[in-house]
Parts: C-alpha cells; sequence; structure tokens
C-alpha cells in the first residue's frame, strides 16, 4: 500500500478551555475523494482551514510530501499544494480572467502555458459567455464555478471545498455538483466540507464524519 | 459690499493669465502634489501595517495617529518653524520660508489622514481577499498589495482627502513658508492676504481655482468610484 498524500496526526483544536475536536489519525490518500460531514459547530471549517494554513492555532503534526510539520508551523511550499476554497469564494474584483491566472502568476507559470491554462478553466467551469463578466456581476453559481476553476487551474495536489453548494439556486447546484464529479473522474484529490445530501450521495467519495470532538470514516 | 465688480476682475485676471496669479497656482499645485507624491506610499504602509498586525503599542499608535488628526495646524507649523529656524536642531538644512518647507508641513499634515483613512478601508475590506490571495499562493507582499488593491477606491478617498487638507492649508504655510511673494506665495495664503489688503479679485480668483481642483479632483474620485461599483 502506498503512502498517503497527507497525514494528520494528533491534531487538537481548542477554543479556550473547550477543545472542539482531537484526531489522533487521518490520512487522505492520492487521487482520493472525499467527503467531511458533521453537525454545524462541529468543525469541519476549521479542520479545512488548519490544512490550508489559514489557522495556526491548533497542536499536531501534518506529513505531506514525506516532511512533517507542526500545523502551526505550516510552511509556505504547502499553500502551493494546498488550496482552499471558502464557502462564498471571494472573486477579486478585476476580470474573470485576471481572477483565474492570479495563483499561476503567484507560482512564476510561464505566459504561453498561463494562457492555455485559463483558457482550459474557463471552457471546464463552462463560463466562455461570462467571460467579459465583471466577477461581483456573476450569479451565485457562476463565482462558485469560477472559484473551483480558479483553484482546479493551479492543479493542486489537494483541493479542499467548504460547502460548495451552500446558498446556490437549483440550476447552480446541479452545475457544481456536475463539476465535483468531474474532479473525482480526473483523479484529483479532494476534500467537500458539506451538509449537501447530494454531494455526500457523490458516487466515489470517501465519508468522513466530524462529531463529538473526533472523527471516523462512515460506510454507506 | 459690491461682489460684482470684484468677481468680474478676477475672472479678468484669470482670462488674462496674469503672471503674478499663475505663479501662485503653480506653485500650490506642485507643492501639494508632490508632498502627497512622497508621503503617499510610507503612510498606506504604515496604515496597512496597523490595520493587519498586532503587536505590542500597536493601538497606542492608532490613538496616537488619530489624535495627529485633530491637532491644530498651526502647532504644526510652530513646531516645525522651531525645528527649521536658523537655531533650530534642522537650521542647517536652510528650508524655512521656503517651498520645501511648506512641503514638509504638507506632508505632516497629509500623513495621518492618509493612515487613517488606509486603517479604516483594509479594516473595512472582506477578510476573504487577503485568505484568498494566500491561498491561491501569493506570498505575504503580494497578499497584502492585492489587499490594498481591492480597497484601491478607499485609498484614493485617502490621497484625495489628503490633497485637499494639503492644497488649502493657510495657518502652517504661512508660518513655515513666509508669504512671500514669488517664492512661497501659495493659495490659500494669497487669498489671506489679498483679503486684507482689501484686493478681492485676486482673492476670489484664487479662490475659484481652489474650487475648481478641489471639485475636479474629487468628481474624479467619484467617477472612479463609479466605475468600481459596477464590478
Amino acid at each position: 500500500m502506498s503512502a498517503p498524500l497527507l497525514e494528520l496526526r494528533a491534531l487538537h483544536k481548542a477554543f479556550g478551555p473547550r477543545e472542539l475536536f482531537g484526531i489522533p489519525r487521518l490520512a487522505l490518500e492520492a487521487g482520493g475523494a472525499y467527503v467531511l460531514v458533521g453537525p454545524n459547530g462541529s468543525g469541519k471549517t476549521t479542520l479545512m482551514r488548519i490544512l490550508a494554513g489559514l489557522d495556526r492555532d491548533a497542536r499536531g503534526f501534518l506529513f505531506f510530501g514525506g516532511e512533517s510539520v507542526h500545523v502551526a508551523d505550516y510552511p509556505e511550499r504547502l499553500r502551493r499544494s494546498i488550496v482552499y476554497v471558502h464557502q462564498h469564494p471571494y472573486l477579486f474584483h478585476t476580470s474573470l480572467r485576471h481572477n483565474l491566472e492570479y495563483g499561476l502568476k503567484c507560482r512564476g507559470v510561464p505566459d504561453a502555458e498561463r494562457a492555455r491554462r485559463v483558457e482550459e478553466a474557463i471552457s471546464w467551469s463552462g463560463l466562455q459567455a461570462r467571460v467579459a463578466t465583471p466577477p461581483a456581476k456573476l450569479s451565485g453559481g457562476e463565482k462558485q464555478r469560477a472559484a473551483l476553476a480558479r483553484a482546479r487551474a493551479l492543479e493542486p495536489q489537494l483541493l479542499l471545498l467548504d460547502e460548495p453548494t451552500s446558498n446556490l439556486d437549483r440550476e447552480g447546484r446541479a452545475q457544481t455538483l456536475a463539476l465535483l464529479a468531474q474532479l473525482r473522474a480526473e483523479r484529483r484529490t479532494v476534500m467537500v466540507a458539506c451538509h449537501d445530501q447530494e454531494v455526500i450521495r457523490l458516487e466515489g467519495f470517501t465519508r468522513l464524519r466530524l462529531e463529538d470532538g473526533g472523527i471516523a470514516l462512515q460506510s454507506g | 459690499m459690491d461682489l460684482l465688480e470684484p468677481t468680474t476682475q478676477a475672472f479678468r485676471l484669470l482670462l488674462a493669465g496674469d503672471p503674478e496669479l499663475l505663479r501662485i497656482i503653480w506653485l500650490s499645485l506642485w507643492v501639494s502634489v508632490a508632498a502627497i507624491a512622497l508621503v503617499a506610499a510610507p503612510s498606506i504602509g504604515l496604515g496597512f501595517l496597523l490595520a493587519m498586525t498586532r503587536f505590542p503599542g500597536q493601538r497606542t499608535l492608532v490613538v496616537l495617529v488619530q489624535a495627529l488628526l485633530s491637532f491644530p495646524t498651526v502647532v504644526i507649523g510652530l513646531v516645525l518653524y522651531l525645528l527649521l529656524s536658523r537655531r533650530g536642531p534642522l537650521g542647517f538644512l536652510e528650508l524655512l520660508f521656503t517651498p520645501w518647507a511648506i512641503m514638509i508641513g504638507y506632508m505632516v499634515i497629509a500623513l495621518p489622514i492618509l493612515v487613517v483613512f488606509t486603517i479604516s478601508a483594509v479594516q473595512g475590506a472582506d477578510p476573504r481577499v487577503y485568505e484568498t490571495a494566500r491561498c491561491l499562493g501569493a506570498g505575504l507582499l503580494k497578499a497584502s498589495l492585492t489587499t490594498l488593491w481591492e480597497v484601491r477606491f478607499g485609498i484614493l478617498a485617502a490621497v484625495v482627502n489628503g490633497f485637499g487638507r494639503a492644497i488649502s492649508e493657510v495657518g502652517m504655510a504661512i508660518m513655515v513658508g513666509g508669504n512671500i511673494a514669488g517664492l512661497t506665495r501659495n493659495i490659500p495664503t494669497a487669498i489671506a492676504l489679498e483679503t486684507t489688503k482689501g484686493d478681492f479679485a485676486q482673492g476670489i480668483a484664487l479662490g475659484l481655482v481652489l474650487m475648481v481642483v478641489a471639485l475636479g479632483v474629487n468628481v474624479a474620485l467619484a467617477a472612479l468610484q463609479g466605475e468600481g461599483g459596477l464590478r
């Protein structure tokens, strides 16, 4: 059996005296698709933010790419491998293309390759007709698709999606679900936090349940 | 008092391109623009740091900068005068009664405006801006610049306000500039002088220029904000 892509060990998160969760071990396999479920307040978003390096106020170790780091010392290079998309994604007030190429520029992707990936992201998200639309004028579903495409274009080793279908209308939800299924089909390593039963039931997703301060694999 | 006659004369002076008037206008404009250009970047940087980071004494620093906002400008002029006067610690620079002294004063007056406005703009920014930039792989500097870009209209408002305060400042400009004709006389100091002399035409002409500049800058800002609002 191959080594997991990412492994968390002895992760503890507390708010003052109250421990939110304590996770002895959690391993995510490369190419795996995971759906993180649990009641409100169980810490799904917090766990994702720790994995993305946005919350360093926790204890525990992260094993990634053969290296072990304390979550409080989250290294910059991990940001190039793990990409987190907010529940309500933020699109910069520039243009859709600029949003799609932002992370690619940060990574120093050459012009020609960057242009190719941006075009591919536009086509993947189905936003060809909305390229000239200012991001603030996009619908909730379109913003979500743009944010997914922006994150996917970076080809991260792990994609963290926080409630990607929440607050979307029926059409936006259906389109986002289709993109999630596509990510699974592309064998991207992805973890989705959600309550949405349709996402939870997506084929090929392993269910992780965060509840009562612990995490467990859930079957069925 | 007859307002029509001096107002007509004021327009005549402006239309005739009176050299004395033009010299005063030019001095006011270049000194104010240069002062804001020099002080903007460090002030915006300081405002950003005060808004985004936590360090011991940070709150005191913010309160201090806020207090500077309501500091009487004549006191700023007095302190500068004492610093720049021949016997002062900076007297060797021989800047007193030169446009450079006025420029330094403008910078001191504009600094707290720029800092406080920047703090307000950055603190009002959506926290997801910085986080999104970081999540997409931006380093600390790039993510900070992205955040500033996202609140650019608030920052522009800071710059416009700083410029407005500078170009209309009288007390400090008289104290450290001396209101010397052809050298340090600018729009507000000239208005003050001509009014006391009873020469209202030049005062009205310069007042009109000041109003046009203020209006122009604010209209440009509103136009930019309108454009941004569409996004």
